[in-house]
């Protein structure tokens, strides 16, 4: 019997047999769909090639019980961007410093001790860090008094789940730091300081290393907690500069593991999957990820685009222990190739990490340019790819 | 090997910079590169020899480990900063012309990109390894690259881009450079790069690692 989209996203994630391999993409990214697709929307981008849709779902809130607020001064928020939260005693101020190369936004965090300093700069594509908050390391007492944590805004997720029906996924993420940030400690807090900086300072002042983390960790427990009660199908943990192309397993190990898996536990008690994002090298690293006890794991890259995946050998060594997702090379095969050589693509991936469920074919993270035909060669060949029932 | 340069490649290869350096932690309390290499200089061991014997061999072998993927990023930035601790003393010599440099080495991350580390990683085995590197940074334009070129007469180039939306900016600053110089040699690294990219924009090679970079500079360019 045919599944709904929903059905197989969740059939796969807890590692059971879809009717069919799940097939999807990562974030679809405005530019994508403004250059190729003439602005049209995530839903019909998902209709026009008939992939299992996802809904991306944003929603925190300020802890009104601690006097928190929505920040008066955010816009409308951006792609993927959540409502920022402040409080009487972090307030954050903007301005967009002109005459740049690229749009180049200053941040003023304003706190009854200092003000933390951020520049974030943006082109078609994306938005990246050029000047992080973290300069000090005393700037992180800062973070640990006043940064507020926001919470999740469970009843628009069960609004947005409630629309969304059978259609497809709804997905979260643990929150990062509000401006800029993502779901792991230690991606988040390489965004606040910068990771060669935290790398080295592995070395010289882990104990600083632990504080940061923990601070950062608080934070994001007391959203955590508040998942309870939103019904998210997965919500998004992790981040690229925990992959073994950045850092070593060792770091894995003490520096990302403690407090990652204690968030996934955190979140499993609330009631929600957990799909880690590791956006680079994973093979020497994929037992101590599984380990972390998370639902899945996200993007399996392969050597082609800059990571180490080899889907089939990961398929043996944790595919009985976590829903895997990706390992799509997206750059070469959605690009510059034939649709025969797309469709053969899929087939492989369906052949080394599909066998017995468990497995949602995506490209491995989102991409920015892609030929349509191919595109669709990808998500028809995937519809076709059919599991025996027994 | 001379035991004082085999101490000196030990604390290269394991990131031990100086005695005050907590890591690594069973060598706490010792003397690090930094010392030993002065030490090594006053005992009267050329600096030529200190530079060839201890720095870029511990360099070598820490990016041989890397190539073979017993040695990860984090192990690169260590042993860099031991050996720019220890450099800290032969630098002297090469204003005075008693050590020659390899080379002059051109490197920035392309325009669009301000993914740094692994270009960083590169300028430090390159220095580790004897080369004097023109750091451009990030988000670096054609025009830049050419003006370092220029400021630089024999140079090499290397350029780096961690995203898949910069690599056309990369095909188009190796065209701008090949144009004006079409003599020049240009390298080029990045999560996203290939052999076959390489070949495609008509760089001279491409290497998924700063070992094999250097390797191949010594094949080519020997001194």
């Amino acid at each position: 019997m045919m599944m709904t989209a929903k059905e197989r996203f969740l059939a796969a994630l807890e590692r059971k047999v879809p009717d069919r391999l799940p097939a999807t993409t990562h974030h679809v990214m405005p530019y994508f769909l403004k250059k190729y697709l003439n602005g049209i929307s995530c839903e019909e981008f998902f209709d026009r090639f008939g992939l299992d849709p996802i809904d991306w779902v944003v929603a925190q809130k300020p802890d009104e019980s601690k006097g928190d607020f929505f920040d008066p001064t955010q816009g409308e928020p951006g792609f993927l961007e959540p409502r920022r939260v402040c409080s009487e005693n972090w307030r954050i101020r903007w301005e967009e410093i002109p005459g740049q190369e690229y749009r180049t936004v200053r941040y003023h965090f304003i706190t009854p001790e200092k003000t933390l300093g951020m520049v974030l700069q943006s082109n078609d594509y994306t938005t990246w860090v050029s000047e992080r908050p973290i300069k000090e390391k005393s700037d992180i007492d800062i973070l640990a008094k006043y940064l507020p944590a926001p919470l999740c805004d469970a009843a628009e997720v069960n609004r947005r789940a409630e629309a969304y029906g059978q259609r497809g996924l709804i997905r979260g993420f643990i929150i990062g730091f509000d401006v800029y940030g993502q779901a792991g400690c230690w991606q988040d807090a390489a965004v606040l300081f910068g990771i060669e900086n935290l790398i080295m300072e592995t070395f010289y002042d882990p104990d600083w290393v632990h504080i940061f983390l923990k601070i950062l960790f608080e934070r994001k427990k007391i959203y955590v907690q508040s998942l309870r009660g939103a019904k998210f199908d997965v919500v998004e943990h992790g981040g690229g500069d925990a992959s073994s192309t950045i850092i070593s397993p060792q770091i894995f190990q003490d520096f990302v593991a403690p407090y990652d898996a204690e968030l996934t536990e955190l979140a499993h008690q609330a009631g929600q999957r957990v799909v880690y994002h590791t956006c680079g090298g994973m093979m020497p690293i994929l037992e101590k990820v599984a380990e972390l006890k998370i639902d899945a794991m996200e993007t399996f890259t392969p050597p082609g685009m800059g990571g180490d995946a080899k889907l089939k050998e990961a398929k043996k060594r944790i595919g009985e222990r976590v829903c895997m997702i990706g390992g799509f090379d997206q750059f070469h095969f959605f690009n510059e190739c034939s649709p025969a050589e797309t469709r053969k693509e899929v087939r492989r991936c369906f052949a080394e990490a599909g066998e017995g469920g468990g497995y949602i074919l995506s490209p491995s993270d989102h991409f920015f340019d892609a030929d349509l035909s191919l595109l669709q060669a990808f998500a028809d060949e995937a519809r076709q790819c059919r599991y025996a029932r027994g | 090997m001379n035991e004082l340069l085999e101490k000196i490649t030990l604390c290269i290869e394991r990131g031990k910079a100086d005695l005050n350096s907590p890591f690594p932690a069973d060598m706490q309390g010792q003397v690090g590169a930094a010392e030993l290499t002065q030490r090594a200089l006053q005992q009267g061991i050329s600096p030529n020899r200190v530079l060839g014997e201890a720095l870029i061999t511990g360099m070598h072998r820490v990016g041989e480990k890397f190539s073979r993927g017993e040695a990860f990023v984090p192990d690169l930035l260590i042993a860099a900063k031991a050996m720019n601790a220890a450099m800290a003393h032969i630098k002297p010599f090469f204003e005075t012309g008693e050590v020659r440099r390899k080379g002059t080495f051109v490197i920035g991350t392309v325009a669009g990109d301000l993914h740094d580390i692994g270009k960083n990683i590169v300028r430090m085995v390159l220095e580790g390894n004897g080369w004097e590197v023109i750091d451009l940074g990030i988000n670096v334009s054609g025009e830049k690259f050419l003006n370092a070129i220029e400021q630089h007469p024999g140079c090499m180039v290397g350029m780096s881009s961690l995203l898949t939306t910069t690599m056309a900016g990369m095909e188009k600053t190796v065209a701008e450079i090949k144009a004006k110089h079409p003599g020049i040699r240009i390298f080029i690294g990045g999560a996203p790069v290939t052999k076959k990219f390489s070949d495609k924009i008509g760089a001279d090679g491409y290497f998924p690692d700063p070992q094999g970079l250097v390797e191949h500079l010594e094949r080519i360019h020997p001194r």
